[in-house]
């Protein structure tokens, strides 16, 4: 459906995203999910992707990829970007947790990390958990060497369409 | 003290309609919100929040129209909703809706996080 590999601004996130509402209207269960989760993990990557573009000194605006793909029952979102080696083991950690969290204790980890997240520039650090309650499916993910300081990371999530 | 007022547009619908009125307390978030830089854009509406608790101390009534917010944007409201229970806690006059559509378990659920995060209770209305 829809592939994207650079800068990811919100303006062409917002783009994006509105095209797959428009696109999904009438799946009653994805549509707004879907649209949510899109958002959801396009921002993690300009948020947090170590291959980013500086805007004046200032804004940060993450590098990456993005592959939505439709099926018959379902459709897979995913997003690529670069982390540092020293961050993948917490990062694929923190999938594993969130994997292993049944709705109700995901539902207390986002309340938890969001009153504790430090705000400001650093959000609210609850999309991986918010697109995992959205979706109701596991997260896959992949991490792989890029050279001796970087990785890639994989994120898929799978949103049913009924 | 000045009005807030933000008006949406299609070429930023990343950002919400904003309304805040001095005169008669009534404050109103409307639309979306997934910007990038969110507490950037919220900074201004607590901050107003906060000058009318200390210099007016009059009734707020805190309507809010989302369809849709961000995670980041869920952290802002999140303040805003602290603040207010701050405010009510020492004896202002606080009311909080949430205009909601039903066919959205999702949003219902946020509402709920927002209710038992803050202390606050938020009013559930239907939007029509």
């Amino acid at each position: 459906m829809l592939t994207y590999r650079g800068p990811f601004y919100i303006e062409l996130i917002s783009v994006f995203g509105n095209n797959v509402r428009n696109y999904t209207s009438t799946y009653g269960n994805a549509n707004k999910k879907l649209f949510r989760i899109f958002i959801e993990l396009s921002q993690n990557v300009s948020n947090y992707s170590e291959d980013f573009h500086l805007i004046n000194n200032e804004s940060r605006i993450g590098v990456g990829e993005l592959n939505l793909v439709e099926f018959d029952s379902h459709f897979k979102f995913t997003t690529k970007n670069l982390v540092k080696k020293s961050d993948s083991k917490i990062l694929t950690n923190r999938c594993d947790l969130i994997n292993a969290s049944s709705l109700m204790e995901l539902r207390q980890l986002k309340r938890e990390q969001r009153i504790n997240s430090p705000g400001e520039k650093f959000g609210a650090r609850i999309g991986l958990i918010q697109a995992v309650m959205l979706s109701q499916n596991k997260l896959e993910y992949q991490c792989e060497d890029v050279d001796d300081r970087f990785a890639y990371l994989s994120l898929t999530v799978k949103i049913d369409k009924n | 003290m000045e009005n807030i007022s933000i008006k949406s547009s299609p070429e930023t619908p990343y950002f919400p309609e904003v309304n805040f009125d001095a005169g008669t307390g009534i404050c109103e978030i409307a639309g979306e919100s997934y910007m990038e830089e969110t507490y950037k854009f919220y900074l201004p509406l607590t901050t107003w929040i906060k000058e009318y608790i200390s210099n007016i101390k009059g009734r707020i009534e805190l309507n809010i129209k989302l369809i849709y917010l961000n995670t980041s944007s869920t952290k802002c409201i999140l303040d805003i909703l602290e603040t207010l229970k701050d405010y009510e806690d020492n004896g202002g006059k606080v009311n909080v809706i949430w205009f909601y559509d039903k066919e959205d378990p999702d949003m219902i659920d946020e509402v709920e996080d927002f209710e038992a995060e803050s202390g606050i209770k938020i009013e559930m209305r239907e939007l029509v």
